[in-house]
C-alpha cells in the first residue's frame, strides 16, 4: 500500500501543478526503493491527462507548462534511481531542439521540449538563435533521431526550409527526421518544405515525435 | 467639439506604470544583442554586462532621451497631397499590404502572397482616402516567387510605382535598412544624408518580448536613426506568455521595451522622430495563439495612447486585426471594436487594417471593408459640433411642430459635415437591395476592389527615377544572390 501511496502522491502533485510536492514525492520514492520506472510511467499518465484536458479546453496553457515543470523536476530525481542501461532501454529517441537563427522566441520551444522529455525522449536543447550548422553538428554528435526546429516569426520561417535543404545537401536527409513548429508554422508549410512532422502545440508535438519514430 | 479621449488609466496609474518601468530598467535590465547599441548605451552611462548583453539604464538617461524626441514631424509623400503631418492630435490609418498569405480575390482560397499582389494591394491602399500610412511589401520577409534576400528591394520598387503615398521601409537588418534608405533618397532626389530633413520613409522596430532587442532589427534601427528618419518602436507582448498575465504588468514590460528603443534612437541621433507603439495583446491560453482581435488589445491601445500622451510622443497602435480566417461577423466586430477603441483614445497611427487570422493573412476585400470602418471611426472622432447654427433654434421655430426639415437650406448646408455616408454598407430597402442583386458585403467589396484595380492610375514615377531604382535592385541582387 505504501508503494502505491508515494506514486499516487507524485501523480497528484503533477495534476496539481505543484513542483515542490512533485520533488518531495520523487525523493520519497527513491528513499523507499520503489520501482522508479513505474513512478515515471504514472507521472507520464498524469501529464497526458493534463494534455488531454488542455486539448478539450478544460485547462489552459499555464496549467500545461506548470504540470510539465513538475513532471520534469520529478523525473530528474527519479532518473538517479535508474541504471544507465535501463535508462537507455527506456529512451524513446534522441532529439535535438532549438529556435532557428534570427529568432529568439523560446516559450513554445521550451513547452515542446518538456513534453518530449515527459514522453521519454532524451532532449538536447540548443536554445534560441541557433544556426543551421549547430543543429546538424549536435545531431551528429549525439546520434539524434529527430531535429526539432522552431520559428515563431514569419521572418524566420524560410530558415526551416534551408535546414531541410542543407540536410539533403549533406546527404543526411534520411539520417535525421525533421520536426517543425512555432506560431507561424502550419502543416501546409511542413508539407511544402518536406518536414517529417509538425505539431501545433506541446502535447501534439510529443505525439508526432512518437509517430515519426514508431515509438 | 472634439471628443474627449477615451481613457482606461488614471493619472496616478500612469505614474505607477512609469515608476515600475524605471525600476525594471534599472534593476532587471534589458538584453540587447547588438554591439553598437551596447557601446552607445555604455558610453552614455548605462550599466552594461557585455557577457550577458544585459543593459541597465538609469532613469535620468531614459527621461532625458524621451524629451529629445519631437512631438510632431512630417512625412513626405511622392505626391505632396499625401504628405502626413504627425502630431499628438491627429489620427491616421495604415493598412497592411503584405503578409505571407492572401485570400485570392477570385477563388476566395488562401494562397501565398506574390509580387503582383503587393502591386495590387499597394494600388488599392493608395486609392483609398483614409489610408495615409500604408505598410509596404518592403516589410514582408517572404514574397512568393522572389528570393528572400532581395524581396525588400523588389517590393520597394513595386510599392513606389503603384502608390502615391509614403513607402515604408524595413529595418530587418543593416544592409536592408541601407538599401531602403538609398532607394527612398532616389525618389526624394537627394543624398542619403539629406533625407532626414524631409523624410519620405520610416520604419518599425519590434523588440522581442520580454525585454530583448534582436541584433538584426537593432542594427537596422540604428541606420534609420543615423539619418534622422522616423522610427516606430512597437512592443508586442503577449500577456500571460511573454509578459505578466496582468495587463498592468504587461504594460510595464511594453513600456520598458519602448523606452529602451527610444533611448537608443535618441543617443544615436538626438531629435530623431519616433512613434511610441503597441502591438500588444493577450495570448489565448486555450490555443497558445496571439489574440490580436481581443478586446484586451483594445485596452492596450487605450493605455498606450495615454502613456504616449504622458511622454508627449506620437503613438502607434494596432487595430482592425482578427483571429477569424474569413470575413465573417467575428472579423467585423473584432475589427470595429479595436479600431474604435484605438482611435477614440487618440492613437496617432493605427496599423493593421486589411488583415485576417492574427495578421498571417491579408485580404483585398478586408482592405476596402476596413477602410469603410475607418471612415465611420473618423466621423465618431469628429464628435458633435454645438453652436448657434447647429443648435438651429430659429430653424426649429420656423419649421415648427409637424413640419419637416428635408426642404430646408440648413439641411443641405450642414448635411455632409454632419452625416457620414458609408460607401459599401447597405442601407437600402429590401426591395432595392434585392433588385441590385441581393449582394452580401463581401461581394460588394470584391466589386469595389476590381473597380479600383481597373480605374485607379497612380501618378507614374519619373523615367529617370524608375531606371535608377531598377539599377539599385540589380545591384542588390548581385550582392545577395551568389548565383548571379
Amino acid at each position: 500500500m505504501l508503494v502505491e501511496k508515494s506514486i499516487k502522491d507524485l501523480e497528484q502533485a503533477i495534476l496539481n501543478y505543484n513542483i515542490e510536492s512533485a520533488k518531495y514525492s520523487a525523493k520519497k520514492i527513491l528513499d523507499e526503493g520503489i520501482d522508479t520506472a513505474a513512478a515515471i510511467k504514472a507521472a507520464t499518465k498524469a501529464i497526458r491527462e493534463i494534455g488531454e484536458k488542455f486539448h478539450k479546453g478544460i485547462l489552459f496553457l499555464p496549467h500545461l507548462v506548470m504540470a510539465g515543470d513538475a513532471m520534469m523536476a520529478a523525473s530528474k530525481i527519479l532518473e538517479e534511481g535508474i541504471s544507465k542501461e535501463k535508462r537507455e532501454r527506456l529512451n524513446k529517441g534522441n532529439i535535438v531542439i532549438g529556435t532557428v537563427q534570427g529568432d529568439i522566441h523560446n516559450i513554445g520551444k521550451n513547452i515542446v521540449a518538456t513534453m518530449l522529455k515527459s514522453e521519454g525522449f532524451v532532449v538536447y536543447d540548443l536554445g534560441e538563435d541557433v544556426p543551421i550548422e549547430r543543429f546538424i553538428e549536435k545531431a551528429k554528435e549525439i546520434d539524434a533521431d529527430i531535429i526539432a526546429a522552431s520559428s515563431l516569426m514569419t521572418m524566420t520561417m524560410p530558415v526551416l526550409k534551408e535546414l531541410i535543404e542543407e540536410l539533403e545537401r549533406k546527404d543526411l536527409g534520411n539520417k535525421f527526421k525533421v520536426m517543425i513548429g512555432g506560431g507561424s508554422i502550419t502543416q501546409e508549410w511542413a508539407n511544402e518544405i518536406g518536414a517529417d512532422g509538425y505539431g501545433r502545440d506541446g502535447p501534439e508535438a510529443a505525439e508526432v515525435a512518437k509517430r515519426i519514430l514508431g515509438a | 467639439m472634439k471628443i474627449e479621449y477615451l481613457k482606461t488609466l488614471s493619472n496616478n496609474e500612469i505614474r505607477d506604470i512609469h515608476q515600475a518601468t524605471l525600476e525594471v530598467l534599472e534593476r532587471t535590465g534589458i538584453r540587447i544583442y547588438e554591439s553598437t547599441a551596447l557601446k552607445i548605451l555604455k558610453d552614455a552611462g548605462a550599466y552594461v554586462d557585455e557577457k550577458n548583453k544585459l543593459v541597465k539604464i538609469p532613469s535620468h538617461l531614459v527621461e532625458e532621451s524621451v524629451k529629445k524626441a519631437p512631438k510632431e514631424f512630417t512625412l513626405f509623400a511622392r505626391n505632396p497631397e499625401n504628405n502626413v503631418e504627425i502630431d499628438l492630435e491627429k489620427v491616421y490609418f495604415g493598412p497592411i499590404i503584405g503578409r505571407i498569405n492572401i485570400i485570392d480575390l477570385d477563388t476566395g482560397k488562401k494562397r501565398r502572397t506574390t509580387l503582383t499582389d503587393v502591386a495590387n494591394l499597394t494600388k488599392v491602399a493608395s486609392a483609398l482616402e483614409y489610408y495615409k500610412l500604408p505598410h509596404s511589401g518592403v516589410q514582408m520577409p517572404h514574397i512568393e516567387g522572389v528570393a528572400d534576400e532581395v524581396a525588400h528591394a523588389h517590393a520597394y520598387l513595386i510599392s513606389a510605382k503603384n502608390s502615391e503615398k509614403i513607402v515604408k521601409g524595413t529595418c530587418r537588418d543593416k544592409a536592408k535598412a541601407q538599401d531602403c534608405i538609398r532607394m527612398a533618397s532616389v525618389i526624394a532626389g537627394c543624398d542619403v544624408e539629406e533625407l532626414g530633413k524631409k523624410p519620405n520613409i520610416f520604419t518599425t522596430c519590434n523588440p522581442i518580448a520580454p525585454l530583448q532587442f534582436q541584433e538584426g532589427q537593432t542594427s537596422g534601427l540604428i541606420e534609420y536613426a543615423k539619418q534622422g528618419l522616423p522610427i516606430d518602436i512597437t512592443s508586442e507582448v503577449q500577456a500571460g506568455a511573454t509578459a505578466p498575465v496582468t495587463l498592468a504588468g504587461s504594460l510595464t514590460v511594453q513600456n520598458t521595451e519602448i523606452l529602451t528603443g527610444i533611448t537608443i534612437v535618441q543617443l544615436v541621433n538626438p531629435g530623431t522622430p519616433v512613434f511610441y507603439g503597441t502591438a500588444s495583446t493577450i495570448m489565448d491560453m486555450r490555443h497558445g495563439i496571439i489574440a490580436k482581435g481581443a478586446v484586451e488589445a483594445g485596452l492596450f491601445n487605450v493605455a498606450t495612447a495615454q502613456l504616449a500622451q504622458f511622454y508627449e510622443l506620437p503613438s502607434r497602435g494596432t487595430a482592425s486585426d482578427t483571429e477569424s480566417k474569413v470575413l465573417d461577423i467575428q472579423a467585423g466586430y473584432e475589427k470595429a471594436i479595436t479600431l474604435l477603441m484605438a482611435a477614440l483614445a487618440g492613437i496617432n497611427y493605427i496599423w493593421y487594417p486589411g488583415t485576417l487570422e492574427y495578421a498571417l493573412t491579408v485580404s483585398y476585400e478586408s482592405l476596402v471593408i476596413d477602410h469603410e470602418i475607418c471612415g465611420m471611426v473618423y466621423r465618431a472622432l469628429k464628435g458633435i459640433n454645438v453652436n448657434d447654427s447647429t443648435l438651429a433654434t430659429k430653424l426649429i421655430s420656423s419649421v415648427g411642430p409637424g413640419g419637416q426639415f428635408l426642404g430646408q437650406k440648413h439641411t443641405i448646408d450642414h448635411l455632409e459635415d454632419e452625416h457620414y455616408f458609408p460607401k459599401l454598407s447597405d442601407r437600402s430597402s429590401r426591395n432595392d437591395w434585392e433588385a441590385a442583386g441581393a449582394k452580401d458585403l463581401r461581394e460588394v467589396a470584391r466589386d469595389e476592389v476590381r473597380k479600383i484595380l481597373k480605374e485607379y492610375q497612380p501618378m507614374p514615377l519619373e523615367n529617370q527615377v524608375e531606371c535608377e531604382l531598377k539599377k539599385i535592385v540589380k545591384e542588390i541582387e548581385k550582392r545577395e544572390l551568389k548565383s548571379l
